[in-house]
């Protein structure tokens, strides 16, 4: 979740997703040159709040996927790319609603956030330095009065 | 309960998916004159390229019909249905009783009526039958004949095997029915870097050989070729809804209400077979592609399930990636005056930005988004198809939906506005943060 008093639009989230998910070095000083240009999942907007997949319930990402690469986790719900498979057609880019799927730099596979579902633990609420982020159950927020 | 669905691609697959969300048990029997089960017809072009393997092209996985307890007859053609009498015959000469019935029959690809056009080394891209014929056929030169998306794409697939191709489409642009000229211009020259001739405004009219195509003739000049590809459009395949007597709408597609019901009670149907409610149009269409099939069969499914739920209505959807080379994406109506049905009052603009490597044209009735074409940066695309989809008004918007700094979290307002149409959690979680 994201607590819109904390963010104060550091972009810190943006950085470390990008260096952690998508570089291949995983060390910031070596993922700021690396080509292709290492492109986060979160995405802060407005003002200022880190976006990222809602992991919708009805999730028209799941349904405009050609070839069932767009999955959801039976168990956890989160819905992820299976990269192997994508074949960079962006029916999901033309349907999310939250704008928050896109290419990769390299324009080879759709990049959305997985809520780093093999990692435990997601990056993004990991290194906020407010506490803005933070991992807590969906129906909490939903109950969390701003 | 004793479900039957007939077809096996998206709409299909789908409304088996919402069937057992609701009903765990019931018995669902499947019928589909493909032989392969599970592929994505959308995807046959990454066949004939050799991008794709046959495996590859599956959408779900092998043990789906088990998983989901289906009994799956693959092979086997639906030959007539007795919507009255709630039963249906098979080409096995088989009769199957049910409660509930989908038809998802699909679309089938039209063979224009050119003289020669039954010549070897012509074939349609629409099976997985077709898929393998052309893969086969051995050749240099090839003419695609119609510029809709599988025919530009038939073209890339032949290339890609060092195939010459020619694309001929009878109107003036490629991709007609999803791009305006401008768009069409920019994925034209992409399509001809790849060394593709792309003749427009020319019309076949016949084909030489003797048993075997070697020419296209057209108005202009004779193409000579060891092969062609049909591309020229699909219709809904209605044979045993026509039989049936089911009502049919003006585009010839099975008409369906809200629930997806057709007009014979308990007979529903979905995907490029169903003519519903287009939303950018106002006006009843059918609209061809996957997710309006996958939307529709979800629908289908829940309602033939006993769940009420209400389809908003379709709208066209086109992608085209890295296939062809250029992102662009486009929904809805590509110019005001392709929209069906308009009053007097109504009010529409159209809005256009170009840069050197990008088009992006919004589309607008009375402020509300119908069609967007978004060319060479696609990014956020997907904020215009839900704002087409809730037909909201975005008048007091444009500067921030053309500009490149459009995001979601910018649009709250918009939302907050009509929060009614927003109801689902998602869009409510993040109105409720006050931003």
């Amino acid at each position: 979740m994201v607590d819109k008093e904390k963010c104060t639009g550091c972009h810190q989230c943006e950085l470390w997703c990008g260096t952690e998910i998508a570089s291949t070095s995983r060390e910031l000083a070596r993922a700021i040159n690396e080509e292709p240009h290492p492109a986060p999942r979160v995405y802060v907007e407005g003002k200022p709040f880190a976006l990222q997949c809602r992991h919708c319930e009805s999730a028209p990402c799941l349904d405009a996927c050609p070839n069932g690469t767009m999955r959801r986790d039976p168990e956890t719900g989160l819905i992820y790319v299976n990269e192997p498979t994508c074949i960079a057609c962006w029916m999901c880019v033309m349907v999310c609603p939250f704008g928050i799927i896109n290419p990769s730099s390299s324009m080879k596979v759709a990049i959305k956030c997985d809520r780093c579902r093999n990692m435990g633990y997601p990056i993004c609420a990991e290194v906020c330095p407010t506490g803005a982020l933070s991992l807590v159950e969906r129906k909490d927020y939903r109950k969390k009065k701003f | 309960m004793r479900y039957i669905i007939v077809g096996g691609s998206a709409a299909a697959i789908s409304a088996v998916e919402s069937i057992r969300s609701q009903d765990h048990e019931s018995l669902i029997d499947l019928f589909s004159d493909e032989e392969t089960p599970l592929f994505s017809r959308v995807l046959l072009p990454y066949y004939v390229a050799e991008e794709l393997s046959k495996p590859l092209l599956n959408f779900r996985t092998a043990d789906f019909f088990d998983e989901n307890k289906v009994a799956s007859h693959m092979g086997v053609k639906v030959t007539s249905l007795n919507a009255a009498a709630k039963t249906i015959r098979t080409t096995d000469g088989q009769t199957y009783a049910f409660d509930k019935l989908l038809l998802a029959t699909g679309g089938k690809a039209i063979v224009p009526p050119i003289p020669g056009i039954d010549k070897e080394g012509i074939s349609t891209l629409k099976t997985m039958a077709d898929a393998e014929r052309i893969y086969n056929m051995k050749g240099k030169r090839a003419v695609v004949i119609g510029a809709g998306s599988i025919g530009v794409e038939a073209c890339i697939s032949l290339t890609r095997r060092g195939i010459k191709a020619t694309l001929l489409e009878q109107l003036g642009q490629v991709m007609p029915t999803v791009f305006d000229a401008e768009a069409a211009e920019i994925v034209r020259k992409r399509i001809e870097d790849l060394g593709i001739d792309v003749l427009t405004g020319e019309k076949a009219l016949k084909f030489t050989g003797d048993k075997r195509v070697t020419g296209v003739v057209t108005d202009n000049r004779e193409l000579p070729c060891d092969m062609v590809v049909l591309s020229v459009g699909v219709r809904p395949q209605t044979e045993l809804a026509v039989q049936a007597g089911l009502t049919l709408g003006d585009m010839k597609g099975i008409r369906v209400d809200e629930t997806m019901m057709t007009s014979a009670r308990d007979v529903y149907a979905a995907g490029d077979v169903a003519e519903t409610h287009d939303i950018a149009r106002n006006a009843w269409f059918l609209n061809a592609i996957w997710p309006c099939a996958f939307e529709q069969g979800h629908f289908a499914g829940l309602n033939m399930a006993g769940q009420k739920s209400a389809y908003p209505g379709s709208y066209r959807r086109n992608s085209i990636g890295n296939f062809i080379g250029i992102p662009a994406i486009s929904m809805g109506v590509t110019h005001a005056e392709s929209c069906a049905m308009t009053s007097d009052e109504d009010e529409f603009r159209e809005i256009r930005v170009r840069t050197k490597d990008s088009y992006k044209k919004l589309v607008l009735r009375n402020g509300k988004i119908i069609g967007a074409i978004l060319v060479g940066q696609t990014q956020k695309a997907g904020l215009m198809s839900i704002l087409l989809k809730k037909q909201v008004n975005v008048a007091d918007s444009i500067p921030l939906l053309m500009s490149d700094r459009l995001n979601f979290m910018d649009l709250l307002p918009i939302l907050r506005r009509n929060a009614d149409r927003f109801s689902e959690p998602e869009y409510k979680e993040l109105m409720d943060t006050g931003l």
